[in-house]
């Protein structure tokens, strides 16, 4: 479900809100008046730019019309402090009508991470920036592969890595061959699981490059890998920690860096491992958004 | 021992923001009292308070608020300030420039600040009922360290970079007064070179108010007649908001510096009455013991003390206990006549910030050379006999001058300052 239910506006809330941004530009007030009113997402980084703006000293607005505004860092080039950070939600949380936790805020770096998480959370998408747990059955609901051959069990998604564990049951099919005498978990499926990590990674997360478009689940492939390094010879009841990271993102092409540990210990790592991947058509999106979060439901 | 000496003063008063504006109206009895526009409900029995000029401060909503523009204030200070606050940050400012401090020699280890304020009951009670109606997560951030007694160090700690010692003093109406004897400990025992010596009240409605409940605020509601100590027909006192800072120095570094001195902070002491929450002693018991320590301290006689800035607020409890406890000190009968004056009359009792205000009278005393008059006297209580309560300012240079103030639960202390050079 959405955090955030649009409910009717009333007069009442427009005093309230009129209040609250008293001190904010006029195209603040408008822009949230035009999001609670309409509903329209669009009016958000306005909202958001204008909140800000009021709590910066005289010297520091001027940087918000910089080109790269977004890239702003919060403490760094805006001189917020946690104090003035808390001054921002609670304004944001009255404007927009929705309730931030403390907890959602300690990964916010740059403006840019503020729209995002604030857009992912009127959506009710998770945000890019808070971890992101994704259970066995989400997993199997969410990819392309199934039993026997999905090798991901547990996952988090955060915005810069994913993380999953496997544990090798004995039981896999291909022990049997792998070796005759000793099951030892092939290195070749050690990649394969690396590369669901980040099928899962592109599936679940929300990357810039994605613009906010859904991903179709059933267009995702291997294309490359490099520098593959097999380190420790994996057996039944070792648990795989699996970890790959986002390196380059543009359509149709996402890479990774990727690596498996068992106990600390280096397990396998890959330099790149590069997949490709598409979108779904625009049209049926709202579509399966809403199908989705009924089965998540 | 190390000798203290005052070097910069700054006044955010009802009768001057500047210190030409106070010295003159305390040469000539100019009173800074007026109709408070928070108090003139029909159940409010006095409309009168001593009159904040040129802020406007309604509300507890800091960014609503208007000041001099000879002050700048960054939102990520004011944000934390309740009206005391800003009163403080503007005199504590003022009394930086005229001692010629710098930044660095404001912001190092060896200079410290203690404040004195019995915190903003007005602004915690706005907050916490904010708080009720918002929910606890939107709690203003800044309520507590804009509110709590303590506000004043917490924020001039931060906006002026202090680096030294710092605390807030509460005592009521001598918590001031406990601030500078401290501050002067502390420069004394050489723990710091130079202290910044702040008091400061809101003089609003939730500030003045709850004294009327207690019958303590006078009923006259006539600007010109309301604060009268001393006086026979005295019936309670008048409030004021406002804020002083005092800078102390030890005598070699500001000596050093070639700082222009207003005069010598010879010693302080204190006493308690023991005896009730609100009313001081019937015979100044605590006052007269606070009086006599403060001599041994300053090393200085009763026959040294030629002025003496009463607490009197105009009470007739109050101002009788005093005027016990001065006659038990300078018993007319031994021939000792120290001019004594209470400059309430013109303020209003400034509650925390009395203590320092009034000190910061006597140091333009000492300076200026003169003593100012106790105003509003129309027929000086009997019981005063024998005391020389001067009612008009005399153009004599005071040498040592004895500063009292009490504060509820009997808290009592005596300043005693100098002449430099004397």
């Amino acid at each position: 479900m959405p955090d955030v239910e649009i409910k009717p506006f009333s007069a009442a809330d427009e005093t309230v809100l009129r209040d609250a941004l008293k001190r904010c530009s006029p195209e603040t007030l408008e822009a949230a008046l035009t999001y609670r009113q309409k509903g329209d997402h669009s009016a958000i980084p306005a909202v958001i730019l204008g909140i800000v703006e009021r709590f910066l000293e005289p010297e520091t607005r001027p940087r918000l019309k910089e080109a790269n505004a977004a890239k702003l860092r919060l403490i760094e080039d805006l001189g917020i402090d946690s104090l003035t950070m808390v001054e921002i939600v609670i304004m944001t949380e009255e404007t927009l009508s929705l309730s931030i936790d403390n907890e959602e805020l300690k990964d916010l770096r740059s403006l840019e991470d503020v729209h995002m998480f604030v857009d992912c959370k009127i959506k009710g998408k998770p945000s890019p920036s808070k971890p992101v747990h994704v259970g066995v059955e989400e997993i199997y609901e969410t990819m392309p592969h199934g039993h026997p051959f999905l090798f991901l069990q547990d996952a988090t998604i955060r915005q810069n890595e994913a993380q999953a564990t496997y544990e090798i049951s004995g039981s896999e099919f291909f022990l049997e061959g792998h070796f005759k005498h000793t099951p030892v978990f092939p290195a070749s499926i050690m990649l394969e699981a690396i590369g669901q990590l980040a099928v899962l990674y592109i599936l679940k997360s929300d990357h810039p490059e994605f613009k906010g478009r859904s991903i179709d689940n059933t267009k995702i492939f291997f294309t490359s890998c490099d520098g593959v390094r097999a380190q420790r010879i994996c057996k039944p009841k070792d648990i795989l920690s699996i970890t790959v990271k986002p390196k380059r993102f543009k359509h149709p092409l996402a890479t990774f860096e990727g690596s498996i540990t068992v106990a600390g210990e280096k397990a396998a790592f890959v330099e790149e491992v590069t997949l490709t991947f598409d979108f779904l058509p625009e049209a049926s999106q709202t579509e399966t958004e809403a199908s989705k979060k009924l089965a998540h439901a | 021992m190390r000798n203290v000496v005052v070097t910069g003063l700054g006044f955010i008063t009802s009768i001057g923001n500047d210190q030409d504006t106070v010295l003159k109206n305390l040469r000539e009895l100019n009173h800074g009292i007026g109709l408070h526009p928070g108090l003139q409900s029909d159940d409010t029995p006095s409309k009168v308070a001593g009159l904040i000029k040129d802020f406007e401060t309604p509300g507890y909503d800091a960014e609503d608020w208007t000041y001099p523009s000879d002050y700048t204030v960054r939102r990520e200070i004011l944000r934390g300030l309740s009206p005391q606050g800003l009163f403080a940050l503007c005199s504590a400012h003022q009394a930086i420039k005229d001692a010629g401090l710098s930044d660095n020699e404001v912001s190092n280890t060896q200079t410290g600040i203690y404040t004195a304020s019995a915190g903003s009951p007005g602004c915690l009670h706005h907050h916490m009922n904010r708080m009720n109606e918002r929910g606890v997560m939107r709690c203003y951030p800044l309520a507590i360290v804009a509110s709590i007694a303590g506000t004043l160090s917490f924020n001039l700690v931060a906006a002026l970079k202090i680096l030294g010692s710092s605390c807030g003093f509460t005592s009521a109406c001598a918590s001031s007064g406990h601030a500078l004897g401290y501050a002067f400990d502390e420069i004394t025992l050489g723990r710091q070179d130079r202290m910044l010596v702040v008091g400061a009240e809101d003089g609003n409605r939730e500030s003045i108010i709850p004294f009327a409940g207690m019958r303590a605020l006078t009923p006259n509601s006539d600007p010109n007649t309301a604060s009268r100590p001393f006086d026979k027909n005295r019936d309670g006192f008048v409030c004021t908001g406002g804020a002083t800072t005092m800078i102390l120095e030890d005598e070699e570094t500001a000596k050093k510096r070639g700082a222009t001195i207003y005069g010598r902070f010879n010693g302080w002491a204190q006493a308690s009455d023991g005896h009730n929450v609100a009313i001081s002693h019937p015979e100044g018991d605590g006052l007269s013991r606070a009086i006599e320590l403060a001599l041994k301290s300053a090393q200085v006689s009763a026959a040294d003390i030629d002025y003496i800035n009463a607490h009197a607020t105009s009470t007739p409890i109050g101002d009788a206990s005093e005027i016990r406890a001065l006659q038990r000190i300078f018993n007319p009968k031994s021939g000792l006549k120290p001019a004594i004056s209470s400059t309430k009359a013109l303020t209003g009792h400034g509650l925390s910030l009395s203590s320092v205000m009034e000190a910061a009278f006597c140091a333009l005393a000492l300076k200026h050379g003169f003593m100012p008059g106790s105003a509003n006297i129309e027929t000086l209580d009997p019981e005063a006999e024998g005391l020389n309560v001067i009612r008009e300012t005399q153009d004599v240079a005071p040498q040592t001058i004895l500063s009292n103030s009490s504060g509820f639960g009997g808290a009592n202390t005596a300043l005693i300052f100098s002449k430099y050079g004397a």
